[in-house]
Order: C-alpha cells, then structure tokens, then sequence
C-alpha cells in the first residue's frame, strides 16, 4: 500500500488486528497514551502494531507518512495460517515473549513511578525550606518533575495520590499541602542516606525504640507534663510505668533506652553513661516535637515500600 | 516477504526422564528451549547453597525462551519432579526452524525480543533527555554561595535523575562556562557553588522553553515594557490599584502604556490582583524577568 507524504495511516485508539511492515520511505508516530513528547520515527524495515496482530489490540499511535512511503498489512489470518504449519511449541513460544514483553512494560511502568519518587521529595522539601510553606501549586511540581527527571505529570500525580495515601500530603484542588513542615525532608534524608550511604539512617529507629519514645509521647500526654522550650522531662518512674502499658508488658530497662540517650534524641539526668543504672536516672527528656515527627517518620518509611511496590 | 529458501530443519530432541533428573544446569552455559510434554517439572535455585524451589512446570509449559531471545540466561536448575517427557530445542534447532518462517514473522518475534530487553534495561537508564536543563533545575534548588562537596553534588543528582556521572561533569562544565557555577579547590576536595540559585532557575525555564518549541516570557517584552518593568522596581510592593490607576500612574510618569500592554503585563504576572479588583506589583517576578535580560547572554551561551 502506498501511503502519500502527510497522509494519516490511522490515528491511535483504531481498532486493529494487523501488523504494519515499513517497506520504504518513512513514517513517524505519536502517542499520548505512551506520553510521548516527540515523533518517532518508522524507518524502511520497522514494524507497527505487533499486539495488534497478536492481541487485536488499538493502535498505539498515531502514524503519518513524513514522505511518500509503502507499507504491507499482515492481518491475522496469514498468521493463523503461519502457526498452523510449525509445531505447537512455536505459539507457545511466541504467546511467552508477547506476555513477557508486556510484563516488561508493566514493571517499566511501576519502576517509572518508583524511581520518580526521590525527585518529588527533593523539590518539595526545598521547596517547603525555601518558601516557609506548606503547599505547592499541583501545576508547578507538575513542571519541575518534569523539568529535572523527564517525569510526565500523570506519573506525578500518580505518587502524589499514593503519597496522599499515606498521609504524607494532602491534595486540594489545584494544590498539594503537607500535613507537615519537617517529614517531607526528613524523609528525603533518610532515603538519600540509605541510597547514597548504603546505610540505614540513624532516624530510622528499630521497633523497641519507637516502642519506648511512644510512651515517652503517652507519659507527656497524659499526664499533662508542660513543655519547656518545646522539651519535655517525664520522671522515669513515670516512663516506666507507662512503658509497661506501651510496650506490650515489657519492662523499661536501661539496655532499651540507650539507643536512645547515646543516639541523642533523649537525654537523662543525670547524664547517661556506660556504667549508668536506670534507678540511678531520675528523668528522661527529648525534643518534643522531634520525637513526634521521628514517629511519623518512622510511620511513613515502611508504608513507602508497601505502598510504591 | 515470505522466507524464500527452505532449509533443513534441525529436530528437537524429546526425552523420557526419571524423577530427579537434572534436565538443565546453569553450569552448562546452553541456551536451549525445554518444554515440558507429560509430567511435572521444577525450577530450582541452587544459588548461594541453598535449594529453592521458584516454580513448578505443567504439561505444555515452556522455560528457556528469554534465555534464547532475549539473551538473558537461565538462572535455575530444571529438575524432574516425576517421570516426565521433555522436548528440549537447542539453539540450532531453533536458529534452523526459524530460517523457515517469513521474514515478517521472524522481525516480529525479534521486535518483541528486543523491545522487552530494552524496557529491562531501561532500568538502569536516565529517563531524563536534557540533562542540562535537568542538572540547571537542580542547581536552582541549591544555596546560592554555599560551597557544596563536587563528588557528594554529582552522588546525589545521579540519585535522583540516574544520569551518568560523566554527562553530570559536562554538564557541570556547561553551566561554569556560562559563569553560572563556580568550581573551586580546597585542599584535595573539589567544591562547586551556585552564585545565582535564581539564574539557574531562569536557565532552567529557558531550556524548557526551547526544548517546548514555546516563546520564553522575557524575550516577548518590549522595549517600553522593560522600562515599565525597570520602574516598577522603585516602587513599593504593597500598595494596590485598580488597572486604571496603574495605567494613569505609569503615563504620567512618561511611561506610555495602553489597556493591551497592561493586560500583557498582569499576564506575565508582573502583577498580582489583591483585594476589590485592585492589584499590587510582584517584585519577585519583576525581579526574574529583569534578571533574565541581564544575563541574555549568559543564557544564550554567548560568554
């Protein structure tokens, strides 16, 4: 068939059931379910349309002819005739590479979305750190992912939602709000940490340490302890006790609060030391509102994974 | 487009084996086809000492295919699990059953074959096309006059964007020649500084704005418009106007403006509407476009 310069072949979401075989001159496509930004080109030799012969699946592009040019049609038939003639492991085989190409396809997807996400963190905390604010126009981050990773903003708003999900940030309208100022960069850290550093990073905590700042957080509240230049100082009779409700029976001891006072997000009176006992410490006390967004963090981190794979 | 020579075909070979019978080892480098006939056959990873047991084949299930046409090897021993029947296709068996078919169907399964290897690889990939604007938008987020590690900067922006080191350095490169970075040296370290963080983000709408095809918004203003601009400068950011007024306030101060120069201007965001139709002036964005003037030639890279 002989396709004149300019002339559409078809346009994308046409109903199919053939393969197109370039035989001369070229065409270019374009697609916007497969977003893409620029023509491709379909050289002498290129194929169009293999799910559609396979799979009866619409066209994925749009095609023209950028200069007269001659296709071939293969419909369906010819290839039923073709699998008729071989051996019944040869559809088999063909049917597995089809599968396996769209498996390949699917997980480029979910690895697009996956592997934007460190770059959406990255503009929104210095964006939140530059601006004081809690919020940024849906159209600008749109923009910016797009501008530093080539993420398209389907994609965006794809971890947008999954981070709406997870109670990282709100979307209203045309804007995105974080529900707070320091975890969007806290968890920017903590993954650039473990990627750059192939570490764990020191605000991850293990579950007893989240465990015993949880009570921390209980003993405070509940018992109505003021804050004094946003610290709070909890008796450690006090922790113990709510500890003991906190931690699922498990008892407060000195070897789960180290991590703790050595890693500096609590501290004790007297100051702890190696040789310190914990009838010895008469207090415990911490950044507040560090502990809280610790624990939200901590919250977050493994939801992340859960959420995005 | 029919194969127009047909040749011999090389067989495959079918076997009975017993339960326990290693039909494929890694160790043996083949890439063959195994197709379980009758029977029941399991993948097992032996890897690292262990013995783990991935999946289990039934009748007409296929193993082998991605390591014959996507060249990626056959990780797992392939056991029998009970007495089974096997046909296995070497890869000569299967290069001479495939100098049988047409043309189109051999470009067929070798499109699929290759599109799939390279979605795979596309793992391993940027997905970023201009790295330039990309590492511009970057630095537009840094501090500006903050000296930042050079191998700690290239670490973390390849992190984000997995644009290889190499093409970060040219990069960086570019951006000193156009005098928007400065790389210095401290000892054995290397440091680099952003010197505007609000140049790189100009470059970087710029950029997007040639690779877009679109007129960038400073290189539309007029003559008369930059003066407007250069004035608006002077004045303070919170009083507030309706158009009119504005419109009054610049021609007496010989700065003819009309209602369409005006509406040009609120749309580039030199204004911004407050409270009863009445607008203040924007300095930020002011500020931008009268940055982006001065330095046209450090953006077109004429430095």
């Amino acid at each position: 068939m002989l396709v004149k310069e300019g002339e559409y072949l078809f346009l994308e979401g046409d109903k199919a059931t053939s393969l197109v075989i370039v035989k001369s001159g070229m065409l270019v496509g374009m697609s916007k379910q497969l977003r893409q930004r620029h023509w491709q080109n379909f050289g002498p030799g290129s194929l169009i349309g293999e799910f559609s012969l396979l799979e009866s699946t619409p066209r994925e592009y749009t095609v023209r002819a950028a200069e007269n040019s001659e296709v071939i049609f293969i419909e369906q038939s010819a290839l039923q005739r073709e699998l008729e003639l071989k051996p019944a492991w040869f559809k088999s085989t063909l049917s597995f590479i089809a599968n396996h190409c769209h498996i390949a396809e699917e997980n480029q997807k979910k690895r697009k979305i996956v592997q934007a996400l460190p770059a959406l963190l990255f503009l929104f905390s210095k964006h939140l750190s530059a601006t004081g604010s809690d919020n940024i126009a849906v159209a600008a981050i749109r923009k910016k992912m797009l501008v530093l990773n080539n993420t398209d903003a389907s994609d965006t708003d794809k971890l947008l939602q999954i981070l709406e999900g997870i109670g990282l940030l709100k979307v209203e309208g045309e804007t995105v709000r974080v529900s707070s100022l320091q975890i969007v960069p806290m968890l920017y850290e903590a993954l650039r940490h473990r990627a750059i550093n192939k570490q764990v990073s020191p605000d991850i905590l293990s579950i007893t340490d989240q465990l015993v700042l949880t009570a921390f957080v209980k003993a405070v509240r509940e018992n109505g302890i003021p804050l004094k230049n946003g610290h709070a100082t909890v008796a450690t009779e006090l922790l113990k006790q709510q500890a003991k409700k906190t931690m699922f029976g498990s008892a407060l001891t000195l070897r789960t609060l180290a991590p703790l006072l050595q890693g500096g997000i609590l501290q004790s009176t007297p100051a702890f030391d190696e040789g310190s006992a914990l009838e010895s410490i008469e207090s415990i006390s911490g950044d507040f509102d560090r502990i809280l967004d610790l624990l939200e963090l901590n919250r977050i981190f493994p939801l992340l994974d859960k959420n995005l794979v | 487009m029919n194969g127009n020579s047909r040749q011999q075909v090389i067989p495959p070979t079918h076997s009975r084996v017993k339960a326990g019978f290693v039909v494929y080892s890694p160790d043996s480098g083949d890439r063959e086809l195994i197709i379980l006939d009758e029977g029941e056959l399991v993948a097992v990873d032996k890897r690292g000492g262990n013995r783990e047991i991935k999946f289990r084949m039934q009748p007409g299930d296929i193993v082998g295919v991605a390591s014959l046409f996507e060249r990626e090897p056959l990780r797992y021993t392939i056991e029998a699990a009970q007495d089974s029947s096997v046909t296995i296709l070497s890869e000569e068996s299967l290069e001479s059953e495939l100098k049988n078919i047409p043309v189109w169907l051999l470009a067929l399964l070798k499109n699929l074959a290759v599109k799939t290897r390279q979605l795979k690889a596309s793992a391993h990939s940027t997905p970023v096309e201009n790295t330039l604007m990309s590492l511009a938008e970057y630095c537009a987020h840094l501090e500006s006059g903050h000296k930042y590690g050079f191998e700690d900067l290239i670490r973390e922006f390849n992190w984000l964007t997995r644009i290889p080191a190499a093409t970060i350095k040219g990069d960086i490169k570019a951006l000193a020649r156009r005098n928007f970075i400065g790389i210095s040296k401290d000892g054995d370290s290397l440091y680099l500084q952003v010197h505007n963080a609000t140049l790189m983000q100009i470059y970087s709408d710029y950029l997007f704005a040639q690779d877009e095809g679109i007129a960038w918004e400073p290189l539309r203003l007029s003559l008369p418009q930059k003066r407007i601009l250069v004035h608006l400068t002077t004045l303070d950011e919170t009083v507030e106007m309706e158009a009119p007024e504005w419109i009054s306030l610049l021609n007496e101060r010989e700065l003819p403006i009309d209602v369409a120069q005006w509406i040009t201007l609120q749309d580039l965001g030199c204004f911004k509407e407050g409270l009863s139709n009445k607008f203040h002036i924007d300095l930020k964005k002011i500020e931008y476009y009268l940055t982006a003037l001065r330095y046209d030639s450090n953006l077109r890279g004429a430095v």
